[in-house]
C-alpha cells in the first residue's frame, strides 16, 4: 500500500481541494487573510496564508504559536482552527470567519450601548479567557480588534500570534506584549515573570473603553502610557504595589492622587465599576482572575445580558449592496 | 500516524506503518534505518547540547525527526539537514528559538568531527554558510508539509518525575537519574511513537529499579495503579536496553543526500563478501549478515531483558 506513505500529502491536497479563497480582506504583519468558502459544506471561512519562503528565519514563531495554542483550545468564545494545509511554499490556516470586531462597534457611533449589550460582550470575553487561562496559555494580546463578532452574536477570541504557556517560574518572558493601550503596568515596568494578570488588565481597559465609547488610557509612549495611568488611577504607593520597586525598569513618575471611577464613568452602577476596580488593580497578585470575574454580582445583577440575537451589530455592506444604498439616498434626496 | 485531525496527543504509529515505512519500501534495510535514526537522533542531542538547548527542545526535536521519516524516505531527504530542521523548528515550538547563525555553525563543527576532519571554522558569510542556512529552512518546511503541521509533542519528563515522587523514589541515588536518561536515550527508538507518554514514564522507571534492585510493590502492582501494563513496559525497556548493545559507526553513516547511496552500496557490498566468506567456511550462516561488524559496546553487561524480535505497538485511533 503506497498511500501509507504519502498520507499526509494526499490528505493535504484533498484539504486544498475543498477550500477556496474568493477575496482579500486584510494583511497583516506576516499573513495576508482572505475570505473563502469551504466547497463540501458551503461554510464561510477566513484563511490565513503565511508565506513562508519571504522570511530569512524560517516559520515565523507567531505563526507557530498560533497553531500550537489554537489546537489545544477549542471553545465557543476561542476562534476555531479549522484545518491548516499547504499550498506551493504557503501555510495556509482555515480559521472560523466572522464579520465584525469590538472595536468597529465601539466606533460606529450610530449604535447605542445598552448596559446589558456590554455585560454580555463581557461575559463572552471573559468566558473565552479563562477558558485560556484554565489551559495555561496567556493570549498577550487582548484588545477590541481581537474580539471578533459573529453574525449571530457570539463574540470570540481571536489573534494568537503573541500567545504561550505560563506558570512555569524558572522561564522568563518578554514584557514587550500587548498593544500599548491595554498594557499592563508590570510590562510597562519591565517585569519579565507575570501571569493572567496582563490579560486582565487588558480587558479592564476595554471594559473601560465600552462604557466610556474611546479607549481609555490611549498614551502616545510607553512612558506616557505610564503617566496616563497614574493620572487616571493614581500613582501606586508601596503599600499598593509592593515588589513595584524592584522590576528591572521601575522608575519614580509623578505623582497623581487616586480619583474615584464614579467621576469617570458617571453612568455605570456600583457593581460595574466595582469589577472594573478589582480587574486595573495595579498588583498583579491582587488583580482578580478571569474565574473569579466570572462570578462577580455584576454578572448576576440586573439589567440581564442582552439576548445573543439582540446584540448590536456593525453591518458591514458588500460593495453593491453600499452602490444600492448611495443610489437610494441620492434618489431620496 | 492519523493526521487528519489536529491533535493533542501524540500521533502513534499503526503497526503497519512500523513495518513498512518509506525507506524500507525504499530497499533500506530495518537494521540500516535504525543506524540511521539513531544517528540523526544523536545528531540532534548532540548540537542541542553545544547549543544549550534545553532537553525538552532537544526530545521534541528527535521525535519530530523520528516521525518525519515515517512519512518520506531516508533515500530522499539528508539526516543532517531533516535533525537541524527538526532542532530549528522544536525550539520555536517550545519558546527558545535558536539563531541560524548559531545552527549552521554548530551543524558545520559536528559534521567536521563525524567525518574526522581538520576543526576549521566555518567562513562567515561564505557560501557554505549560506547553503546550510537555506537547508534548514527548506527542511523546517518540509517537516511541516510532511507531519501535516502535528508539531505538538507530549513528553514523560515530567510525568516521570511525578511517578517517582509517588513511589517515594526522588531520594535515591541512582534511580532517577538513570531513569531520565533512560528516556533520553529512548528518543533513538520508535517507543516515543509507539506509546504514550505515561507509559513510557513507568517503563523507564521500571527498568531503572530492576537495575538498582529495588523491589516496588506487586500487589497490586504499582504500574496498573499509573495505568500501564506490564508487557508494554517490558517491550519499551527492551527497546532502551538494544541500545546499548551496539556501537554506532558514525565515520560510515551518510550525514547528506549524496552519500547515501555510496553507503547503501557499501553496505550491501560488505554483506554480499560476507555471505560468501561464510559459505566457502562452511560455517553456519548467522541470522544477521552484519552481525560481525558491531562488537557490543557494554559487553559486561548482561541485563535480563533482552531487545525484542517482535515489536508490539499499541494503536491509537
Amino acid at each position: 500500500m503506497a498511500s501509507i506513505r504519502n498520507h499526509a500529502e494526499r490528505h493535504n491536497a484533498e484539504v486544498y481541494r475543498d477550500y477556496k479563497k474568493d477575496r482579500k480582506v486584510g494583511e497583516g504583519a506576516y499573513a495576508v487573510v482572505y475570505l473563502g468558502r469551504q466547497l463540501s459544506t458551503k461554510k464561510v471561512v477566513a484563511i490565513k496564508k503565511i508565506k513562508i519562503g519571504q522570511f530569512k528565519d524560517g516559520l515565523d514563531m507567531s505563526a507557530i504559536r498560533e497553531v500550537k495554542t489554537l489546537q489545544e483550545l477549542k471553545h465557543p468564545n476561542v476562534i476555531e482552527l479549522m484545518e491548516v494545509y499547504f499550498h506551493k511554499t504557503n501555510l495556509n490556516l482555515v480559521l472560523e470567519y466572522l464579520e465584525s470586531d469590538l472595536e468597529m462597534i465601539i466606533k460606529d457611533k450610530s449604535i447605542v450601548f445598552m448596559p446589558g449589550d456590554v455585560k454580555h460582550w463581557m461575559l463572552m470575553t471573559l468566558r473565552g479567557l479563562d477558558h485560556c487561562h484554565r489551559n495555561w496559555i496567556l493570549h498577550r494580546d487582548m484588545k477590541p480588534n481581537n474580539l471578533l463578532l459573529g453574525r449571530d452574536g457570539q463574540l470570540k477570541i481571536a489573534d494568537f500570534g503573541l500567545a504561550r504557556d505560563f506558570g512555569d517560574r524558572n522561564r522568563q518572558l518578554t514584557a514587550q506584549v500587548v498593544t500599548r493601550w491595554y498594557r499592563a503596568p508590570e510590562l510597562l515596568f519591565g517585569a519579565k515573570e507575570y501571569g493572567y494578570g496582563v490579560d486582565i488588565w487588558a480587558i479592564g481597559c476595554i471594559f473601560a473603553e465600552l462604557l466610556l465609547r474611546n479607549p481609555y488610557l490611549p498614551g502616545n509612549t510607553d512612558m506616557d502610557q505610564l503617566d496616563t495611568m497614574f493620572r487616571a488611577l493614581g500613582t501606586p504607593t508601596d503599600a499598593e504595589w509592593p515588589g513595584m520597586q524592584s522590576l528591572p525598569n521601575y522608575m519614580q513618575l509623578n505623582r497623581y492622587p487616586k480619583t474615584p471611577l464614579r467621576l469617570l464613568f458617571t453612568a455605570a452602577g456600583a457593581d460595574t465599576l466595582e469589577l472594573l476596580e478589582s480587574m486595573l488593580i495595579y498588583d498583579p497578585n491582587r488583580r482578580i482572575s478571569a474565574r473569579e470575574a466570572l462570578l462577580h454580582p455584576y454578572f448576576y445583577n440586573r439589567p440581564r445580558p442582552t439576548a445573543l440575537e439582540n446584540l448590536p451589530k456593525h453591518v458591514r455592506d458588500t460593495p453593491e449592496e453600499a452602490k444600492l444604498k448611495r443610489k437610494a439616498e441620492a434618489l431620496g434626496a | 500516524m492519523h493526521q487528519n485531525k489536529l491533535s493533542l496527543q501524540n500521533a502513534l504509529l499503526t503497526l503497519e506503518q512500523l513495518q513498512r515505512t518509506p525507506s524500507r519500501e525504499d530497499g533500506i534495510t530495518e537494521e540500516q534505518e535504525d543506524d540511521l535514526r539513531q544517528f540523526g537522533c544523536h545528531l540532534i542531542q548532540t548540537a542541542g547540547i553545544l547549543l544549550k538547548l534545553p532537553q525538552v527542545a532537544m526530545a521534541t526535536a528527535q521525535i519530530l525527526f523520528q516521525r518525519f521519516f515515517y512519512q518520506a524516505s531516508l533515500r530522499k531527504f539528508a539526516i543532517r539537514d531533516i535533525s537541524i530542521g527538526s532542532i530549528f523548528l522544536a525550539a520555536k515550538v517550545e519558546e527558545c528559538p535558536v539563531r541560524l547563525t548559531d545552527l549552521a555553525n554548530v551543524i558545520d563543527h559536528l559534521q567536521k568531527k563525524f567525518r574526522r576532519s581538520p576543526l576549521d571554522p566555518l567562513v562567515p558569510f561564505g557560501q557554505e554558510f549560506y547553503d546550510l542556512k537555506n537547508a534548514v529552512v527548506i527542511a523546517e518546511m518540509q517537516i511541516l508539509k510532511k507531519l501535516g503541521f502535528n508539531v505538538h509533542v507530549q513528553l514523560p519528563y515530567a510525568i516521570m518525575v511525578n511517578y517517582l515522587k509517588v513511589l517515594e523514589l526522588t531520594d535515591h541515588p541512582t534511580i532517577p537519574q538513570r531513569a531520565w536518561s533512560f528516556l533520553n536515550d529512548g528518543l533513538r527508538t520508535s517507543i516515543y511513537i509507539c506509546y504514550q507518554p505515561p507509559t513510557i514514564a513507568c517503563s523507564v522507571i521500571w527498568l531503572a529499579a530492576r537495575e538498582a534492585e529495588v523491589p516496588l510493590p506487586t500487589n497490586p502492582a504499582w504500574w496498573e495503579v499509573l495505568d500501564s501494563n506490564l508487557e508494554d513496559i517490558e517491550n519499551i525497556a527492551g527497546h532502551i536496553k538494544s541500545l546499548y548493545y551496539k556501537t554506532l559507526p558514525i565515520p560510515d553513516l551518510p550525514l547528506t543526500i549524496n552519500e547515501v547511496e555510496p553507503y547503501l552500496q557499501k553496505q550491501k557490498s560488505i554483506a554480499l563478501a560476507l555471505a560468501d566468506a561464510e559459505s566457502r567456511t562452511g560455517k553456519k550462516k548467522g541470522q544477521d549478515g552484519e552481525e560481525a561488524e558491531q562488537a557490543p559496546v557494554q559487553g559486561g553487561d548482561s541485563g535480563s531483558v533482552v531487545p525484542p524480535k517482535n515489536t508490539r505497538v499499541s494503536r491509537f485511533s
